[in-house]
Protein backbone atom coordinates (compact mmCIF):
# COMPACT_ATOMS: atom_id res chain seq x y z
CA UNK A 1 0.00 0.00 0.00
CA UNK A 2 1.29 3.37 -0.63
CA UNK A 3 0.71 6.39 1.23
CA UNK A 4 -2.33 7.94 -1.36
CA UNK A 5 -4.06 4.75 -0.71
CA UNK A 6 -3.65 4.89 3.05
CA UNK A 7 -4.67 8.85 3.23
CA UNK A 8 -7.93 7.60 1.55
CA UNK A 9 -7.98 4.74 3.22
CA UNK A 10 -7.35 6.60 7.07
CA UNK A 11 -10.92 7.77 8.37
CA UNK A 12 -12.51 4.75 8.17
CA UNK A 13 -9.43 2.64 9.84
CA UNK A 14 -9.40 5.12 12.79
CA UNK A 15 -13.82 4.97 12.73
CA UNK A 16 -13.27 0.79 12.58
CA UNK A 17 -15.36 0.80 9.35
CA UNK A 18 -12.61 -0.66 7.79
CA UNK A 19 -12.67 -4.44 6.37
CA UNK A 20 -9.85 -6.78 8.13
CA UNK A 21 -7.99 -7.47 5.25
CA UNK A 22 -7.53 -3.28 4.42
CA UNK A 23 -6.60 -3.27 8.05
CA UNK A 24 -4.38 -5.75 7.71
CA UNK A 25 -2.59 -3.97 4.45
CA UNK A 26 -3.03 -0.34 6.51
CA UNK A 27 -1.47 -1.46 9.61
CA UNK A 28 1.24 -2.77 7.41
CA UNK A 29 2.12 0.20 5.85
CA UNK A 30 1.59 2.35 8.75
CA UNK A 31 4.40 0.22 10.40
CA UNK A 32 7.32 1.48 7.47
CA UNK A 33 5.68 5.01 7.13
CA UNK A 34 6.57 7.49 10.10
CA UNK A 35 4.45 10.00 8.43
CA UNK A 36 1.80 8.09 7.55
CA UNK A 37 1.36 7.24 11.44
CA UNK A 38 1.30 10.69 12.45
CA UNK A 39 -1.25 11.35 10.45
CA UNK A 40 -3.07 8.68 11.78
CA UNK A 41 -2.27 10.14 15.59
CA UNK A 42 -3.50 13.73 14.63
CA UNK A 43 -7.09 11.66 13.39
CA UNK A 44 -6.93 9.93 16.50
CA UNK A 45 -6.11 13.07 18.76
CA UNK A 46 -9.09 15.15 17.04
CA UNK A 47 -11.61 12.27 17.38
CA UNK A 48 -10.93 12.14 20.99
CA UNK A 49 -10.77 15.84 21.28
CA UNK A 50 -13.91 16.30 19.62
CA UNK A 51 -15.57 13.61 21.20
CA UNK A 52 -13.82 14.78 24.80
CA UNK A 53 -15.08 18.99 24.25
CA UNK A 54 -18.84 17.98 22.61
CA UNK A 55 -21.59 16.10 24.23
CA UNK A 56 -24.90 14.26 23.68
CA UNK A 57 -27.41 17.06 24.59
CA UNK A 58 -30.41 16.10 26.34
CA UNK A 59 -33.73 17.41 25.30
CA UNK A 60 -35.40 20.03 27.73
CA UNK A 61 -38.04 18.03 29.37
CA UNK A 62 -40.45 21.04 28.45
CA UNK A 63 -39.80 20.18 24.87
CA UNK A 64 -40.57 16.30 25.65
CA UNK A 65 -43.97 17.55 27.05
CA UNK A 66 -44.82 20.23 24.16
CA UNK A 67 -44.51 16.85 21.82
CA UNK A 68 -45.65 14.55 23.79
CA UNK A 69 -49.23 17.30 24.41
CA UNK A 70 -49.08 17.87 20.02
CA UNK A 71 -48.98 14.28 19.22
CA UNK A 72 -52.00 13.54 22.00
CA UNK A 73 -53.85 16.81 20.20
CA UNK A 74 -53.09 14.84 17.43
CA UNK A 75 -54.94 11.45 17.95
CA UNK A 76 -56.92 12.78 20.57
CA UNK A 77 -59.67 14.26 17.69
CA UNK A 78 -61.65 10.97 16.43
CA UNK A 79 -61.54 11.03 12.62
CA UNK A 80 -65.19 11.77 13.17
CA UNK A 81 -65.05 14.53 15.15
CA UNK A 82 -62.86 16.61 12.70
CA UNK A 83 -66.02 18.33 10.98
CA UNK A 84 -67.47 19.09 14.12
CA UNK A 85 -64.36 20.82 15.36
CA UNK A 86 -63.91 22.50 12.45
CA UNK A 87 -67.04 24.83 13.66
CA UNK A 88 -65.35 25.09 17.06
CA UNK A 89 -64.02 29.06 17.82
CA UNK A 90 -60.08 29.24 19.03
CA UNK A 91 -60.98 28.88 22.74
CA UNK A 92 -62.45 25.91 22.49
CA UNK A 93 -59.95 24.43 20.79
CA UNK A 94 -57.52 25.54 23.33
CA UNK A 95 -60.10 23.36 25.56
CA UNK A 96 -59.89 20.08 23.32
CA UNK A 97 -55.92 20.91 23.79
CA UNK A 98 -56.43 20.95 27.05
CA UNK A 99 -58.02 18.33 27.32
CA UNK A 100 -56.13 15.89 25.53
CA UNK A 101 -53.21 16.89 27.44
CA UNK A 102 -55.27 16.11 30.52
CA UNK A 103 -56.27 12.92 29.21
CA UNK A 104 -52.96 11.78 28.44
CA UNK A 105 -51.70 12.66 31.97
CA UNK A 106 -54.52 10.27 33.69
CA UNK A 107 -53.65 7.40 31.45
CA UNK A 108 -50.00 7.39 31.56
CA UNK A 109 -48.69 9.42 34.73
CA UNK A 110 -45.47 11.17 35.16
CA UNK A 111 -43.10 8.44 36.38
CA UNK A 112 -41.81 11.41 38.54
CA UNK A 113 -39.24 8.53 39.68
CA UNK A 114 -37.15 10.75 41.34
CA UNK A 115 -39.26 12.44 43.58
CA UNK A 116 -41.01 9.62 44.54
CA UNK A 117 -37.47 8.23 45.47
CA UNK A 118 -38.52 4.85 44.37
CA UNK A 119 -37.55 4.76 40.86
CA UNK A 120 -34.68 3.83 38.50
CA UNK A 121 -32.47 5.98 37.28
CA UNK A 122 -29.33 5.80 34.60
CA UNK A 123 -26.61 7.97 35.24
CA UNK A 124 -24.88 9.06 32.16
CA UNK A 125 -21.03 9.53 32.82
CA UNK A 126 -18.86 10.83 29.47
CA UNK A 127 -16.45 12.60 30.90
CA UNK A 128 -13.95 11.74 32.84
CA UNK A 129 -13.81 15.59 34.50
CA UNK A 130 -16.82 14.73 35.79
CA UNK A 131 -16.96 11.51 37.44
CA UNK A 132 -16.08 12.79 40.84
CA UNK A 133 -18.82 15.02 40.74
CA UNK A 134 -21.03 12.40 39.56
CA UNK A 135 -20.43 10.39 42.51
CA UNK A 136 -21.16 13.00 44.66
CA UNK A 137 -24.68 13.61 43.34
CA UNK A 138 -25.26 9.64 43.07
CA UNK A 139 -24.42 9.51 47.00
CA UNK A 140 -26.93 12.66 48.00
CA UNK A 141 -29.34 10.98 45.68
CA UNK A 142 -29.08 7.61 47.45
CA UNK A 143 -28.71 9.15 50.53
CA UNK A 144 -32.29 11.15 50.05
CA UNK A 145 -34.09 8.12 48.14
CA UNK A 146 -32.22 4.91 49.02
CA UNK A 147 -34.77 2.86 47.30
CA UNK A 148 -33.92 4.08 43.80
CA UNK A 149 -32.52 1.63 41.66
CA UNK A 150 -29.29 3.61 40.01
CA UNK A 151 -27.51 2.06 36.81
CA UNK A 152 -24.79 4.18 35.94
CA UNK A 153 -23.36 4.08 32.31
CA UNK A 154 -19.89 5.43 31.35
CA UNK A 155 -18.88 6.15 27.95
CA UNK A 156 -16.18 8.09 26.10
CA UNK A 157 -13.85 10.08 27.94
CA UNK A 158 -16.50 9.02 30.77
CA UNK A 159 -14.90 5.92 31.47
CA UNK A 160 -12.00 6.55 32.81
CA UNK A 161 -12.80 6.70 36.60
CA UNK A 162 -13.85 2.87 36.17
CA UNK A 163 -10.31 1.81 34.78
CA UNK A 164 -8.02 0.04 37.35
CA UNK A 165 -6.20 2.64 39.41
CA UNK A 166 -8.10 5.48 38.17
CA UNK A 167 -7.85 8.74 40.83
CA UNK A 168 -9.99 11.34 41.37
CA UNK A 169 -9.48 15.10 42.21
CA UNK A 170 -8.06 14.78 45.66
CA UNK A 171 -6.34 11.39 45.01
CA UNK A 172 -8.32 9.30 45.96
CA UNK A 173 -8.81 5.68 44.28
CA UNK A 174 -12.30 5.62 42.53
CA UNK A 175 -12.35 2.19 43.02
CA UNK A 176 -13.18 2.23 46.82
CA UNK A 177 -16.10 4.55 46.11
CA UNK A 178 -17.07 2.18 42.89
CA UNK A 179 -17.14 -0.89 45.74
CA UNK A 180 -19.07 0.77 48.01
CA UNK A 181 -22.03 1.68 45.44
CA UNK A 182 -21.92 -1.67 44.12
CA UNK A 183 -22.54 -3.04 47.68
CA UNK A 184 -25.56 -0.48 47.74
CA UNK A 185 -27.07 -2.24 44.52
CA UNK A 186 -25.53 0.84 41.91
CA UNK A 187 -24.69 -1.07 38.55
CA UNK A 188 -21.51 0.17 36.59
CA UNK A 189 -21.98 -0.68 32.57
CA UNK A 190 -18.54 0.39 30.37
CA UNK A 191 -19.01 1.07 26.57
CA UNK A 192 -17.35 -1.32 24.99
CA UNK A 193 -17.48 0.81 21.31
CA UNK A 194 -15.39 3.54 23.53
CA UNK A 195 -12.79 0.43 24.72
CA UNK A 196 -12.22 -0.92 21.29
CA UNK A 197 -11.88 2.75 19.60
CA UNK A 198 -9.66 3.95 22.63
CA UNK A 199 -7.61 0.64 22.47
CA UNK A 200 -8.32 0.17 26.37
CA UNK A 201 -8.37 -3.52 27.49
CA UNK A 202 -11.26 -5.05 29.65
CA UNK A 203 -9.11 -6.33 31.55
CA UNK A 204 -8.19 -2.82 32.38
CA UNK A 205 -11.81 -2.12 33.88
CA UNK A 206 -12.84 -2.42 37.35
CA UNK A 207 -14.72 -5.86 37.97
CA UNK A 208 -17.65 -4.06 39.71
CA UNK A 209 -18.21 -2.52 35.70
CA UNK A 210 -19.74 -4.84 33.66
CA UNK A 211 -19.26 -4.45 29.40
CA UNK A 212 -22.05 -3.64 27.51
CA UNK A 213 -21.58 -3.49 23.87
CA UNK A 214 -22.42 -0.02 23.39
CA UNK A 215 -22.76 2.90 25.96
CA UNK A 216 -25.94 4.79 23.76
CA UNK A 217 -27.61 1.91 23.41
CA UNK A 218 -27.91 0.76 26.50
CA UNK A 219 -29.08 3.75 28.21
CA UNK A 220 -31.43 3.94 25.08
CA UNK A 221 -33.01 0.52 26.34
CA UNK A 222 -32.81 1.60 30.05
CA UNK A 223 -35.01 4.20 29.01
CA UNK A 224 -37.32 3.09 26.23
CA UNK A 225 -37.72 -0.58 27.60
CA UNK A 226 -37.17 -0.61 31.22
CA UNK A 227 -37.97 3.13 31.99
CA UNK A 228 -35.38 4.22 33.29
CA UNK A 229 -35.24 8.05 34.05
CA UNK A 230 -32.46 9.94 32.06
CA UNK A 231 -29.44 12.00 34.41
CA UNK A 232 -26.89 13.38 32.88
CA UNK A 233 -23.33 13.43 34.45
CA UNK B 1 -53.55 0.27 12.87
CA UNK B 2 -55.47 2.17 15.53
CA UNK B 3 -54.50 5.44 16.43
CA UNK B 4 -53.91 4.36 20.30
CA UNK B 5 -51.65 1.82 18.41
CA UNK B 6 -50.00 4.01 16.32
CA UNK B 7 -49.58 6.53 19.17
CA UNK B 8 -48.24 3.89 21.68
CA UNK B 9 -45.64 2.28 18.90
CA UNK B 10 -44.77 5.79 17.80
CA UNK B 11 -43.71 6.67 21.43
CA UNK B 12 -42.25 3.16 22.41
CA UNK B 13 -39.88 2.99 19.23
CA UNK B 14 -39.47 6.91 18.29
CA UNK B 15 -39.76 9.04 21.15
CA UNK B 16 -36.64 7.94 22.92
CA UNK B 17 -34.49 9.29 20.52
CA UNK B 18 -35.85 12.44 21.00
CA UNK B 19 -32.71 13.72 22.95
CA UNK B 20 -30.37 12.62 19.99
CA UNK B 21 -33.01 14.39 17.37
CA UNK B 22 -32.31 17.48 19.75
CA UNK B 23 -28.58 16.95 20.13
CA UNK B 24 -28.73 16.91 16.21
CA UNK B 25 -30.49 19.85 15.96
CA UNK B 26 -28.59 21.82 18.40
CA UNK B 27 -25.68 21.65 16.32
CA UNK B 28 -27.37 21.80 12.88
CA UNK B 29 -29.30 25.06 13.37
CA UNK B 30 -27.08 26.05 15.90
CA UNK B 31 -29.59 27.93 18.22
CA UNK B 32 -31.11 26.19 21.10
CA UNK B 33 -34.99 27.68 20.56
CA UNK B 34 -34.75 27.19 17.18
CA UNK B 35 -33.58 23.67 17.50
CA UNK B 36 -36.66 22.71 19.88
CA UNK B 37 -38.81 23.90 16.66
CA UNK B 38 -37.26 21.75 14.53
CA UNK B 39 -37.37 18.89 16.68
CA UNK B 40 -41.38 19.43 17.28
CA UNK B 41 -41.73 20.03 13.85
CA UNK B 42 -39.82 16.65 12.69
CA UNK B 43 -41.77 14.82 15.18
CA UNK B 44 -45.31 15.76 13.77
CA UNK B 45 -43.64 14.98 10.34
CA UNK B 46 -42.24 11.64 11.68
CA UNK B 47 -45.77 10.78 13.12
CA UNK B 48 -47.60 11.31 9.84
CA UNK B 49 -44.72 9.11 8.03
CA UNK B 50 -44.70 6.58 10.51
CA UNK B 51 -46.24 3.55 8.63
CA UNK B 52 -43.10 3.99 6.84
CA UNK B 53 -41.00 2.84 9.25
CA UNK B 54 -39.86 -0.67 9.12
CA UNK B 55 -38.16 -2.13 11.74
CA UNK B 56 -35.91 -0.75 14.49
CA UNK B 57 -33.95 1.93 12.34
CA UNK B 58 -35.72 4.25 14.35
CA UNK B 59 -32.77 6.55 15.08
CA UNK B 60 -31.48 7.25 12.04
CA UNK B 61 -35.12 7.23 10.79
CA UNK B 62 -36.05 10.18 13.00
CA UNK B 63 -32.74 11.73 13.16
CA UNK B 64 -33.14 11.82 9.12
CA UNK B 65 -36.12 13.61 9.29
CA UNK B 66 -35.18 15.82 12.04
CA UNK B 67 -31.81 16.92 9.29
CA UNK B 68 -34.57 17.45 6.50
CA UNK B 69 -36.53 19.60 9.31
CA UNK B 70 -33.34 22.07 10.07
CA UNK B 71 -32.18 22.03 6.58
CA UNK B 72 -35.43 23.61 5.44
CA UNK B 73 -35.15 26.03 8.72
CA UNK B 74 -31.92 27.03 7.39
CA UNK B 75 -32.75 27.36 4.19
CA UNK B 76 -36.07 29.65 5.31
CA UNK B 77 -33.86 32.01 6.90
CA UNK B 78 -31.58 32.40 4.42
CA UNK B 79 -34.36 33.77 2.27
CA UNK B 80 -35.82 35.75 4.67
CA UNK B 81 -32.65 37.64 4.30
CA UNK B 82 -31.31 36.65 7.95
CA UNK B 83 -28.26 36.29 8.51
CA UNK B 84 -26.41 32.95 7.23
CA UNK B 85 -26.47 30.68 10.57
CA UNK B 86 -22.89 29.13 9.10
CA UNK B 87 -19.98 30.02 8.20
CA UNK B 88 -19.24 29.06 4.29
CA UNK B 89 -16.85 31.44 3.91
CA UNK B 90 -12.82 30.07 3.76
CA UNK B 91 -14.15 26.29 4.22
CA UNK B 92 -16.21 25.73 1.49
CA UNK B 93 -15.06 22.78 -0.66
CA UNK B 94 -12.30 24.54 -2.51
CA UNK B 95 -10.40 25.02 0.88
CA UNK B 96 -11.24 21.77 1.74
CA UNK B 97 -9.83 20.64 -1.92
CA UNK B 98 -6.42 22.90 -1.38
CA UNK B 99 -6.10 21.91 2.26
CA UNK B 100 -6.85 17.81 2.02
CA UNK B 101 -4.04 17.34 -0.16
CA UNK B 102 -1.31 19.57 -0.38
CA UNK B 103 -0.73 20.01 3.78
CA UNK B 104 -0.61 17.01 5.83
CA UNK B 105 -0.39 17.00 9.95
CA UNK B 106 2.85 15.79 11.47
CA UNK B 107 3.03 15.30 15.06
CA UNK B 108 2.84 19.09 15.82
CA UNK B 109 -0.51 18.99 14.60
CA UNK B 110 -1.76 15.97 16.87
CA UNK B 111 0.07 17.77 19.70
CA UNK B 112 -1.92 21.49 18.90
CA UNK B 113 -5.26 19.01 18.87
CA UNK B 114 -4.46 17.14 21.75
CA UNK B 115 -4.06 20.54 23.25
CA UNK B 116 -7.29 22.37 21.95
CA UNK B 117 -9.52 23.77 24.48
CA UNK B 118 -13.20 23.19 24.62
CA UNK B 119 -13.93 26.68 23.13
CA UNK B 120 -11.30 26.27 20.57
CA UNK B 121 -12.39 22.79 19.33
CA UNK B 122 -16.58 23.24 19.23
CA UNK B 123 -16.37 26.66 17.40
CA UNK B 124 -14.50 24.85 15.11
CA UNK B 125 -17.08 22.61 14.91
CA UNK B 126 -19.68 25.36 15.21
CA UNK B 127 -18.29 26.83 12.31
CA UNK B 128 -17.90 23.41 9.74
CA UNK B 129 -19.85 23.43 6.57
CA UNK B 130 -23.07 22.16 7.64
CA UNK B 131 -22.80 19.18 5.80
CA UNK B 132 -19.67 18.07 7.01
CA UNK B 133 -20.65 19.13 10.46
CA UNK B 134 -23.56 17.00 10.68
CA UNK B 135 -21.76 13.86 9.47
CA UNK B 136 -18.96 14.76 12.49
CA UNK B 137 -21.48 14.94 14.65
CA UNK B 138 -23.60 11.89 14.12
CA UNK B 139 -20.07 10.06 14.06
CA UNK B 140 -18.46 11.18 17.19
CA UNK B 141 -21.41 12.91 19.17
CA UNK B 142 -24.35 9.87 18.49
CA UNK B 143 -21.88 7.13 17.61
CA UNK B 144 -23.54 6.32 14.05
CA UNK B 145 -21.87 4.25 11.95
CA UNK B 146 -21.47 4.80 8.37
CA UNK B 147 -23.76 3.08 7.24
CA UNK B 148 -26.37 4.69 9.79
CA UNK B 149 -25.07 7.94 8.69
CA UNK B 150 -25.77 7.01 5.22
CA UNK B 151 -29.43 6.54 5.76
CA UNK B 152 -29.80 9.34 7.93
CA UNK B 153 -28.25 11.82 5.35
CA UNK B 154 -29.73 9.86 2.22
CA UNK B 155 -26.55 9.65 0.80
CA UNK B 156 -24.40 6.89 -0.39
CA UNK B 157 -21.50 5.47 1.87
CA UNK B 158 -18.93 6.76 0.25
CA UNK B 159 -20.29 10.60 0.17
CA UNK B 160 -20.31 9.82 3.80
CA UNK B 161 -16.63 8.90 3.72
CA UNK B 162 -15.36 12.03 2.02
CA UNK B 163 -18.01 14.26 4.04
CA UNK B 164 -16.26 12.85 7.13
CA UNK B 165 -12.36 13.26 5.74
CA UNK B 166 -13.61 16.81 4.63
CA UNK B 167 -14.59 18.30 8.10
CA UNK B 168 -11.62 16.40 10.43
CA UNK B 169 -9.33 18.10 7.76
CA UNK B 170 -10.95 21.02 8.38
CA UNK B 171 -11.06 20.70 11.75
CA UNK B 172 -7.51 19.84 12.29
CA UNK B 173 -6.72 22.26 10.18
CA UNK B 174 -8.57 25.58 12.46
CA UNK B 175 -6.96 23.66 15.36
CA UNK B 176 -3.15 23.35 14.41
CA UNK B 177 -3.74 26.53 12.66
CA UNK B 178 -5.32 28.34 15.67
CA UNK B 179 -2.58 26.74 17.72
CA UNK B 180 0.31 27.91 15.35
CA UNK B 181 -1.35 31.63 15.73
CA UNK B 182 -1.11 31.59 19.49
CA UNK B 183 2.61 30.11 19.66
CA UNK B 184 3.61 33.44 17.37
CA UNK B 185 1.52 35.39 19.37
CA UNK B 186 4.31 34.51 22.69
Amino acid sequence: MNCPDAVRLMNAYVDEELDAASVLALEAHLRGCARCRARADSLHALRSGVQRHTEFRMAPTSLRDKVQARLGHLESVPAGATRRRVAMGAAALAVVALAAWTLRGTLEPAPANVARGTGKVVYHVSSSQNAGAALRTLRNHLEASPETKVVVVAHNEGVDFLLRGARDESGQLFATAVRQFKDRGVDFRVCNNTLVRRRIDGGGILPEATLVPSGIAEISRLQEREGYTYMRM
Amino acid sequence: MSDDEKRARFERLVLPHLDAAYSLATWLVRDDAQAEEAVQEACLRAFRYFDGLRGDEARPWLLGIVRNTCYTLLQRARQDGAPLPFDEEGCGEDAVAAGAVVSFPLNPEAAAIREADRESVRGALRALPVEFREAVVLREIHGFSYREIAAACEVPIGTVMSRIARGRRLLQHALGARAETKDTGT
